[in-house]
């Protein structure tokens, strides 16, 4: 069992216009487990995306106080593509577009750095595993074929990620709004995709701002989050309750004072 | 006073065209050219000083071809392969050769379809009073080839040719190539320069003309890999008739110096040209790159993009040069260029040049000398590709407008190979 740990962190992001640091995150505490499945909720502008990125490490993103634990070992040191290779994994909300390099050679590009020089994966058993894996997300040999989101819908962006993801099968997941933009049998395709994961040796940690994706991918565990905190944790029921309430509702019953950016 | 070019080679010259049985006209215009080459001036560039590498200096043009080892050929019917000026294969379909298509050695064609070569020869951009090095290329043109394409012929399959230097001998390459494409054809033409072996150092001299009758299209690709001792004058050319579009897509992808000097005249109503243009530059290499394109017809189009990344000591200037003519009214011309810098030893420039003196026209251009764009790295990194493979398929995504646009899959993936290996030898500190 893998273990991810979350202890109040502190995140700051440089304005672009005035240079300034500006807290983002303002203690955050999670612990994940592998075989768990945990769900962030939040309104627009929380955090949430933020958290995420500290996590895997992006550099725009500054710890200035806190840890974050992989089994029991700060990786705030590690960069990103560390992380990678320890078992962290990240489905972007907005996953770059790169002409010229197709898709396929991409993910064995990324299979093949957590495999030693005279251990690469051999070509067989790559389009093995991709074709049993872009069956379970709909996905056809022309899309890996292609250049990675090169001219790729959102939708198939999002599908892409979950593609990455279940090539590279990594320890955690967090997914960040995979749902967003998505119809209802693209929703399910791609819940279909994390749920073939799931297992006692992979955990996730699942972004979004809606509960619908939650009825397709139940969580263990879902976390409420405001104004870079999360201010309360419960079942799969929270998720629900949110969205009869609403972010204000629940907002006004924990009395937080929290300005929420879509409060109309 | 050493003795002029003309008495150095006056009688090779000779000797060599009546040796290979050149037309007398032929014979004539080298000799002319030689004569004249004593008085004209080496071709300059903005930003680009290329005259310590004495490509003026000829050292052994006529010299015989050797033998080299072996070179893997591509698999396709519509081949040429040159060894220097030694053809190795040259093939051509039934169906192709049925209907009228020529392509052939430059000798091959001078002996059987001289007044073709005559008519284009130097005949329609550049010419032989241009500048010194075109005037040398012709004078002690010692390979070269031909390829023609007869009206409203459309091939579907590429045309490919394989000029091989020969690096482990003294010898001048002096090269000229010419592609015809008569009125209302369609051509994909691919060339690939590389050099077998690297033991001697040697200068190279290349003059491609490339001509879009009216309503014709040409797309034109090319992958040029000369090695680290060889330095290059590479001279690429066209002119595009009305409604007529001729497409460049150049990988310069040379480990010595080069001095490139891509025109496209967009001469008639309608015209449009596509240049694109990707470098990388390594070691302490120098690569001047202008990409030129001139509009003289009304409505024509011409558009210049270069991309190119420079690692190590090495320089690459890109020089965008947009001209229109007066008189070129609701013309086109834009361009980008934009260069990447791997290191600060290195150095990189990228110039537009815009020269416009009709009114009722657009015009852009973009330029920057950057870095590698994070947002890309982090992605790919954040898959756990390290950062200098992840640096590798960044830059590969920044060259692609000219990888994309090789038709042929095979070519694709060998220009691919070059991009890497020319990185991965770059990222050697
Ligand atoms: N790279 C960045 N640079 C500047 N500000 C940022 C950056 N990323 C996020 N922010 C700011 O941090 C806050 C939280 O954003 P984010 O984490 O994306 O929220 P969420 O994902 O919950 O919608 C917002 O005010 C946003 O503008
Ligand atoms: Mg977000």
């Amino acid at each position: 069992m893998s273990t991810l740990e979350v202890k109040d962190l502190h995140v700051s992001v440089v304005d672009d216009e005035n240079g300034k640091g500006q807290e983002i995150l303002k203690g955050v505490n999670l612990t994940m487990s592998t075989g768990e499945i945990h769900a962030i909720m939040g309104p627009n502008g929380t955090g949430k995306s933020t958290l995420s990125q500290a996590i895997m490490g992006n550099s725009a993103y500054k710890v200035t106080q806190g840890d974050i634990l992989f089994d029991g070992k700060s990786i705030l040191e590690m960069p990103v593509d560390e992380r990678a290779r320890a078992g962290l994994f990240l489905a972007m909300q907005y996953p770059q577009e790169i002409a010229g390099v197709t898709n396929v050679e991409f993910m064995r590009a990324a299979i093949n750095s957590r495999r030693a020089d005279d251990d690469q994966i051999p070509i067989m058993e790559f389009m093995k595993k991709l074709d049993a894996k872009q069956e379970i997300l709909d996905m056809t040999d022309e899309m890996s074929e292609r250049y990675l989101n090169e001219g790729f819908s959102g939708g198939e962006k999002k599908r892409n990620e979950i593609l990455q993801l279940l090539m590279i099968e990594p320890k955690f997941a967090i997914l960040d709004e995979i749902d967003s933009g998505l119809d209802i049998d693209a929703l399910k395709v791609v819940s279909r995709g994390v749920n073939s994961m799931r297992g006692d040796n992979f955990g996730s940690l699942i972004i979004t701002h809606y509960q619908r994706l939650l009825n397709y991918i139940v969580p263990d565990q879902v976390h409420i989050m405001m104004d870079g905190r999360i201010v309360k944790s419960g079942g799969p029921d929270l998720a629900k309750k949110l969205e009869e309430e609403g972010y204000a509702g629940l907002r006004d019953d924990l009395n937080i004072d929290a300005k929420l950016t879509d409060e109309i | 006073m050493r003795p002029s070019l003309k008495e150095n080679y006056l009688d090779q010259v000779v000797d060599f065209a009546n040796k290979n049985e050149e037309p007398n006209w032929f014979s004539e215009l080298r000799q002319d050219a030689l004569n004249k080459s004593a008085d004209l001036a080496l071709p300059q560039y903005e930003k680009i000083n290329y005259r310590s590498w004495r490509l003026d200096r000829p050292k052994a043009p006529f010299a015989e071809d050797e033998n080299i080892s072996d070179v893997t050929l591509p698999e396709t019917d519509n081949l040429l392969v040159q060894n220097g000026g030694t053809t190795v294969v040259s093939k051509l379909s039934d169906k192709l050769a049925d209907k009228g298509v020529i392509f052939t050695d430059i000798w091959t064609a001078l002996k059987e379809y001289p007044d073709l070569v005559q008519k284009y020869f130097l005949n329609t951009t550049i010419n032989v009073d241009s500048n010194k090095l075109i005037a040398l290329n012709l004078a002690l043109m010692n390979g070269g080839s031909f390829l023609y394409i007869p009206k409203n012929l459309k091939v579907e399959e590429a045309i490919q040719a394989i000029y091989i230097q020969n690096g482990d001998e003294k010898k001048d390459y002096n090269h000229h190539v010419l592609v015809v494409a008569d009125e209302g054809s369609e051509v994909t033409y691919l060339e690939n320069y590389l050099s077998n072996g690297n033991k001697e150092t040697n200068i190279a001299n290349i003059v491609v003309e490339v001509v879009a009758l009216d309503n014709s299209n040409v797309h034109f690709s090319a992958l040029d890999q000369f090695g680290s001792n060889v330095s290059t004058y590479l001279n690429r050319h066209g002119y595009v008739g009305n409604d007529a579009r001729l497409d460049w897509a150049i990988g310069s992808m040379n480990d010595g110096h080069v001095v490139g000097d891509f025109g496209t005249e967009l001469r008639g109503e309608g015209s449009h040209t596509e240049a694109k243009v990707v470098a990388i530059t390594t070691s302490d290499q120098v690569q001047g790159i202008d990409t030129k394109v001139t509009n003289y017809g009304k409505h024509s189009i011409g558009h210049i993009l270069q991309h190119g990344v420079i690692l190590q000591s090495s320089t690459l200037t890109f020089n965008g040069v947009g001209h229109i003519v007066k008189g070129a009214r609701g013309s086109d011309s834009q361009q980008e260029s934009r260069v990447l810098m791997l290191s600060r030893k290195a150095r990189g420039d990228a110039d537009p040049i815009l020269l416009i003196d009709e009114n009722d026209v657009t015009a852009g251009h973009a330029a920057s000398v950057g870095r590698v764009n994070e947002d890309q790295m982090y992605y790919l990194m954040s898959r756990g590709i390290d950062e200098k493979t992840a640096q590798r398929l960044v830059i590969r995504g920044f060259l692609s407008s000219v990888i994309t646009e090789i038709p042929e899959k095979e070519v694709r993936d060998r220009m691919t190979a070059m991009i890497e290996r020319k990185l991965v030898n770059g990222q050697q500190k």
